[in-house]
């Protein structure tokens, strides 16, 4: 009989989405576009992260190392690095391969380096990191560690780009959290009004049911549904959307961009996030529906 | 068994639309109010079947005091009752048979029930015909009827009517009295508001007499 009721009741709220559609069609939209911004936002925040990511993995880290350190030593510091998975590769760079690299690579200082009594340049473990996307602070909490070791002096690692890369997609995140929440509030008043109008419309209606028996779950059944339908297909558009842009926004946009291009690029949101935001959108449609609802049940 | 004790009901002061308004309607009877138009009939049905509060006094129902109902319950109340509303509270979009089909629905019919009962009501009141027309396409008096057919259709224990034949040809107004009749031999309760003196005075049992929110008389035949 549960199931009977039910099935009525969501083939009755399929039928008034249907005959109030134009009303409707608003909702989905104002929904859409909101969560559209977020969803933006998001893309955008994927991206910068993404850059960051990659920035720290194609940086190489140099480890430097005392002057003459014996074999074992050596051997025991390389392991130390190989121990760790972010690790794909290990090069050991002599005082002198140092010297010939930098005399190569900067013959007009030759010299400066001729004039030198000694060899200034330290020995060093040159590692590169696989090219799985590595969070920053294992990074950073590797190289410390290495450095901690007997022998090793210092590394270097441009760290600060890679931090400021980090904030920065930090930042964007928290705008779009911030304009998407602001968006996302008026959008749940702006849907809450569009659907107390349609309840307004339909008082006559609630009213009836009330007056031949209806329960007030009877009543509220069809509206819930109504307002999930909403929400899905509101936040469902708003992802097609985001997936239309980026792919033709590196088209029409991207290359006027310049050299800004890979800062500005929109990079799909993960499996995660878009079911977050579809949930989101069901759960602004629902309450929108309970909270437009609820006066109306007191007759 | 309706009990009405010392009910007082004001809109905007200081009319009162009831005054210290008590009655008895015992179970199986058809009973009348009637009245003028604004001394309260109206009212007085709209507060047994508690769409309206009044300021002071008891509505009993079955011995239940329906004021202490909580809203949430009402539907308890409702079910009993099948009310035919003066201004019929149709729902335009849907057809003749889905509004006369929405007391089943809530009960939870099923669906070869539901037509079942739809049909018999529909062609109680001579309207089995139209079933699939929406009420906007049907005359006054046909949409009044179709208010009727879905007041009777899960045979309420209570039927109350307010001016259910306000808009039928006589000959009309006597088929529904009859069905009327019909559901009160059934044991239904029957109460209806109506000023038609000549239907009440052919179907009336007992007849409560209300003028400016007074009773001023009552009429039982025996």
């Amino acid at each position: 009989m549960i199931f009977r009721q039910l099935w009525y009741l969501i083939k009755n709220a399929g039928n008034n989405l249907w005959t109030f559609r134009g009303r409707n069609l608003i909702s989905v939209l104002i929904i859409g576009f909101s969560f559209l911004v977020i969803g933006i936002f998001l893309a955008l925040s994927n991206n910068l992260t993404y850059l960051g990511e990659r920035l720290s993995n194609n940086l190489a880290i140099s480890f430097f190392l005392e002057k003459n350190l014996k074999d074992e030593e050596l051997e025991f510091i390389k392991s130390q690095i190989l121990a760790s998975e972010l690790v794909e590769e290990v090069t050991y760079v002599s005082s002198e391969d140092a010297w010939n690299r930098f005399a190569a690579n900067f013959p007009e200082l030759k010299d400066i380096l001729d004039n030198l009594n000694s060899n200034p340049f330290p020995p060093s473990y040159e590692v590169r990191l696989t090219d799985k996307i590595l969070s920053l602070s294992a990074i950073v909490y590797f190289m410390e560690n290495i450095k901690s070791l007997k022998g090793v002096i210092d590394f270097q690692f441009n760290q600060e780009w890679v931090e400021k890369m980090d904030s920065l997609s930090r930042i964007v995140r928290a705008i779009g959290f911030f304009f998407g929440g602001i968006l996302i509030l008026a959008s749940f008043f702006i849907i809450s009004n569009v659907v107390r109008l349609n309840v307004l419309a339909r008082k006559n209606e609630i009213e009836i049911l009330r007056l031949v028996g209806a329960t007030n779950t009877y009543i509220r059944i069809p509206f819930l549904v109504e307002g999930f339908v909403l929400g899905l297909l509101g936040s469902l558009i708003s992802l097609i959307i985001l997936f239309i842009m980026i792919k033709v926004f590196p088209i029409f946009v991207g290359s006027s961009l310049g050299a800004a291009k890979d800062f500005f690029s929109l990079r799909p949101l993960t499996i995660e996030q878009s079911i977050w935001l579809i949930v989101g959108g069901v759960v602004i449609g629902i309450l929108g529906s309970i909270t437009s609802i609820s006066r109306f049940l007191r007759i | 068994m309706i009990e009405l004790y010392h009910i007082w009901k004001q809109y905007q002061k200081p009319h009162w639309a009831l005054s210290d308004v008590s009655l008895e309607i015992n179970t199986g009877d058809f009973c009348f109010i009637t009245g003028p138009s604004g001394s309260g009939k109206t009212t007085l049905l709209r507060l047994i079947f508690r769409e309206i509060f009044p300021n002071e006094g008891q509505i009993l129902v079955d011995g239940i005091n329906t004021l202490k109902i909580p809203d949430h319950r009402i539907y308890n109340l409702r079910r009993l009752m099948g009310i035919v509303f003066q201004d019929f509270r149709l729902l335009f979009h849907q057809s003749v048979f889905q509004n006369v089909a929405i007391p089943l629905h809530i009960l939870g019919l099923s669906p070869k029930e539901i037509r079942r009962r739809v049909f018999n009501a529909l062609r109680q009141v001579n309207l089995h015909h139209k079933m699939w027309e929406l009420p906007q396409r049907l005359s006054y008096g046909e949409q009044q009827r179709v208010a009727i057919a879905r007041a009777i259709v899960n045979n309420p224990k209570f039927l109350l009517a307010d001016e259910p034949t306000g808009n039928l040809d006589p000959e009309l107004a006597f088929e529904i009295m009859n069905i009327f009749k019909e559901i009160n031999k059934q044991g239904a309760t029957v109460i209806i508001g109506s000023h038609d003196r000549e239907l009440i005075r052919y179907f009336g049992d007992k007849i409560f007499f209300l003028q400016k929110g007074k009773i001023i008389g009552k009429e039982e035949k025996r």
